[in-house]
């Protein structure tokens, strides 16, 4: 199996792509693969990695031309899969010379700077956590709160976002408008409004109904076939929309 | 460059798992505090912990029993006077979290829902799902958020710099760029979790290096109790992901290759919700005599609890079981071997966290208080991160108005040392490659420091890691950038280990006895009265100081220990 990898040394662009002949293993994972690449053929390959468990989110990726998280993803599944997500640019302009029936092509996560190879910018994806302030606003007081099974069954579904970025840059808006909050933040906002313990809910919903928010959204809904929690984000989004 | 960026807070916290930020959170309003952490802090590995955290919020329950529990887990090693602040402090620990939004599963009732855990007398374990740390790491990091908390995201510590005995600052390599920088603060606090990457086959993330406790001990702080590796019973063939002790709490069995429950033969009692060094013994027998599957592993079956009931408690599991291993554990049991999982040891502090530096504290995993002792519970990891977390915090707080001010230059000369060594690792043309030495200390450690130890083994292992760190002088890089170098960190971090790999083995060697985690096949009984002590591990030059200290015995008699 070869893996075809976008370079950039300095950043901004894809300056070209590297081809790297691979041994594959039994139950061997694209991060796996990248790490044999570090280890044996090309040290100045950068990439971001930690839990290599699908918990932390640190290793999603565009794998041939999905995004996806590098460590649950599987080298030898990775040509049946598809995810039938609307095409933007990112997601259909391919390099010359793939050949994608020998070749899995690896590139960073659209939508956000390149930093160098395969590791992005970041910092515009979590900024909106702090400028939409979503977090409690704690009040004083000693007791946990109750909370009925089915009120937490509300939000279960948002609770499980592990802030992987997949979401951003899977999302067509994402790609042409860089001050659109993104379909993870979003939902979080949702994820307090809608949470019985909150206080204040109306504070999280107008955040997220900035200038900037649920109405860039025109829910493509490729955040929702992207997401490797089963967040489903456009969905959050839409009933933000139609409340 | 001729010169050197320096920065200037109170204090600088490495590591932004639960520990890290709860200090922080704990000290943002009234100080100048700093993060510095090598990932960003969502990724730091308190997210993959599962099962959930000890509390004894629940009718009939007490804090004297769960610290009772933890005091029996640990074989008796723990401090019990730290053991007690644990379990006192845990409901409040719990709660707090809540009310910052924790999402906890519930009760019909809406209370915190609590489940069995492995060497409890009560269903003490708050859980979120089977995504408990998770939630908390989240949650925790929202707080630090809205506390205004600095961060240096993606900064590797390279060094601790003391100054006349006291901690004045450090170096660290700016990832993004690949320079190094100089930070002077009062107070340093390692935060920077386990050190599990040591062993092949652990749970643990691949950032586990045991960075901070490879650099405070290179400053003279001593490590302590180092030996005590817990091996997780259940995690995933193959990957050696985490099977969360919820799955055995939940109700799942374990079966060897017969279709048999074994457990019986070993904690009869228990069974399956044994404390983990018993569990993870049994499964190594059942595969070392034969009766493991393939001859390499046992079953986690969970298919008795139901669909209805994996969904909702242990979806984490699930997803983990079908992704990694194929298998999707509704239909068919899941393939499980013991693996490294926690490091009981760590930085030696007191129970305020302070180390024998002044200024240089230490909490969480990376320390070693000792609260765990020989053997960690279940459950009580996550929850000495944040009840010590918030004290250490408080401590720190006492501390730094009493704090001399560190000289500016005082990290100075110590970042033109760092600077050159990286840039000679840099530049060098040939050598030895860090993927063998890696892979050799990782099997080296499985199999010669593993489950179960024996002197000539340890004696292997003791020269194998000795030779390489000789090799590792003659380190090759390769051809690289300076920007976002993760191959150079790599180098970095596999130094570190090295250094604690020997550590643990020295300790592994002179504990004479089995107690909790450290099983000799040459001493297989507990030995109270010559090695009811902890060990402790000093760095003098070039040679490492052993030596044993005494365990803080209180209200718990020490008793022979069964399940």
């Amino acid at each position: 199996m070869k893996l075809r990898i976008a370079r950039s040394r300095e950043g901004g662009t894809i300056t070209h792509y590297d081809l790297y002949k691979i041994e594959l293993r039994k139950g061997m994972t694209i991060l796996d693969a990248l790490f044999q690449i570090q280890d044996k053929m090309d040290p100045s390959l950068s990439f971001r990695y930690s839990c290599r468990g699908a918990v932390c989110g640190s290793c999603s990726m565009l794998i041939n031309k999905e995004p996806r998280l590098a460590c649950r993803t599987q080298v030898s599944e990775v040509q049946g899969l598809a995810m039938n997500l609307k095409r933007f640019p990112a997601l259909t302009d391919t390099p010359p010379g793939w050949n994608p029936e020998d070749e899995i092509l690896i590139e960073p996560l659209p939508n956000m700077p390149v930093e160098k190879d395969l590791v992005v910018d970041m910092t515009r994806f979590y900024r909106a956590l702090e400028t939409m302030k979503l977090w409690i606003d704690p009040e004083e007081g000693e007791e946990a709160h109750l909370q009925s099974p089915s009120d937490r069954k509300k939000i279960e579904r948002y609770v499980n976002c592990i802030l992987c970025a997949i979401c951003y840059g899977s999302c067509p808006v994402n790609a042409e408008q860089v001050e659109y909050l993104g379909p993870a933040s979003l939902t979080k906002a949702l994820r307090f409004a809608e949470d019985s313990r909150v206080m204040n809910p109306e504070r999280y919903l107008e955040s997220a109904n900035a200038l900037n928010g649920v109405s860039l959204c025109d829910l493509v809904m490729n955040c929702v076939k992207a997401c490797p929690k089963g967040v489903a984000p456009g969905g959050a989004i839409r009933t933000m929309k139609n409340p | 460059m001729l010169t050197i960026t320096q920065h200037k807070h109170d204090l600088l916290i490495i590591g932004a798992g639960l520990s890290g930020l709860r200090v922080a959170i704990q000290l943002a309003k009234d100080f100048d505090v700093a993060v510095i952490t090598k990932v960003h802090p969502l990724r730091s590995h308190s997210v993959a912990a599962q099962g959930g955290i000890n509390a004894s919020i629940g009718e009939g329950d007490s804090w004297e029993s769960h610290a009772f529990d933890t005091v029996k887990g640990a074989d008796y090693l723990a401090d019990q006077d730290v053991a007690e602040i644990l379990a006192k402090e845990a409901p409040r620990a719990v709660i707090e979290n809540e009310r910052w939004g924790t999402a906890f599963s519930r009760t019909e009732d809406g209370k915190i829902a609590q489940r069995p855990f492995g060497g409890a007398a009560f269903p003490r374990t708050c859980y979120a799902a089977d995504r408990t740390g998770h939630n908390l790491l989240h949650t925790t990091f929202e707080q630090a958020l809205r506390c205004g908390v600095k961060f240096y995201n993606e900064w590797f510590v390279t060094s601790l710099v003391k100054n006349e005995g006291r901690i004045c600052g450090l170096t660290a390599l700016e990832i993004a760029s690949g320079e190094i920088h100089s930070f002077i603060g009062k107070s340093v606090i390692v935060a920077t979790g386990g050190f599990g990457r040591v062993y092949g086959h652990s749970t643990n993330a691949v950032i586990n290096t045991g960075d901070g406790c490879a650099l405070a001990f290179r400053i003279g702080a001593p490590l302590k109790d180092m030996e005590f590796v817990q091996f997780h019973p259940t995690t995933l063939y193959g990957s050696s992901i985490l099977m969360s002790e919820g799955a055995r709490g939940e109700g799942g069995y374990l079966v060897n290759s017969e279709g048999l429950r074994f457990m019986d033969k070993y904690a009869p009692e228990k069974m399956e919700l044994a404390p983990r060094d018993i569990v993870a013994r049994a499964i190594r027998t059942e595969i070392n005599e034969g009766r493991g599957i393939e001859g390499e592993y046992v079953h986690l079956d969970l298919r008795h609890l139901g669909r209805e009931k994996i969904l909702e408690r242990l979806p984490g599991i699930r997803d983990i079981s079908i992704y990694f291993a194929g298998v999707d554990p509704i239909d068919e049991p899941i393939p499980i071997k013991p693996g490294q999982h926690y490091s009981m040891g760590g930085v030696h502090t007191n129970k305020n966290g302070a180390t024998p530096i002044a200024g240089l504290y230490s909490v969480g995993e990376a320390a070693c208080m000792s609260v765990h002792g020989a053997n960690r519970l279940g459950g009580n990891s996550l929850l000495e991160t944040l009840v010590f977390g918030r004290i250490v915090g408080e401590k720190i707080g006492e501390y730094l108005p009493t704090a001399p001010e560190p000289s500016s230059e005082c990290v100075e000369d110590d970042a033109f040392r760092v600077r050159e060594k990286l840039q000679e690792i840099m530049l060098k043309e040939s050598g030895e490659s860090p993927y063998e030495i890696r892979e050799v200390m990782g099997t080296t450690m499985d199999s010669l420091v593993g489950v179960y130890r024996r002197e000539a083994d340890l004696k292997v292992a003791l020269s194998m890691i000795k030779e390489l760190k000789e090799r590792f002088k003659n380190i090759f890089l390769g051809h690289s950038d300076k920007r976002y170098n993760y191959s150079l960190i790599r180098i970095l971090e596999l130094e570190n280990m090295l250094d604690l790999a020997e550590v643990i083995t020295m300790g592994a060697l002179m504990r004479r006895e089995s107690r909790g985690a450290h099983w000799r096949l040459d001493y297989p009984v507990r030995d109270d009265n010559n090695f009811l002590k902890h060990s402790l591990f000093t760095k003098i030059d070039d040679y490492v100081k052993t030596e044993f200290i005494d365990v803080n015995l209180g209200m718990f008699e020490v008793k022979e220990r069964t399940y």
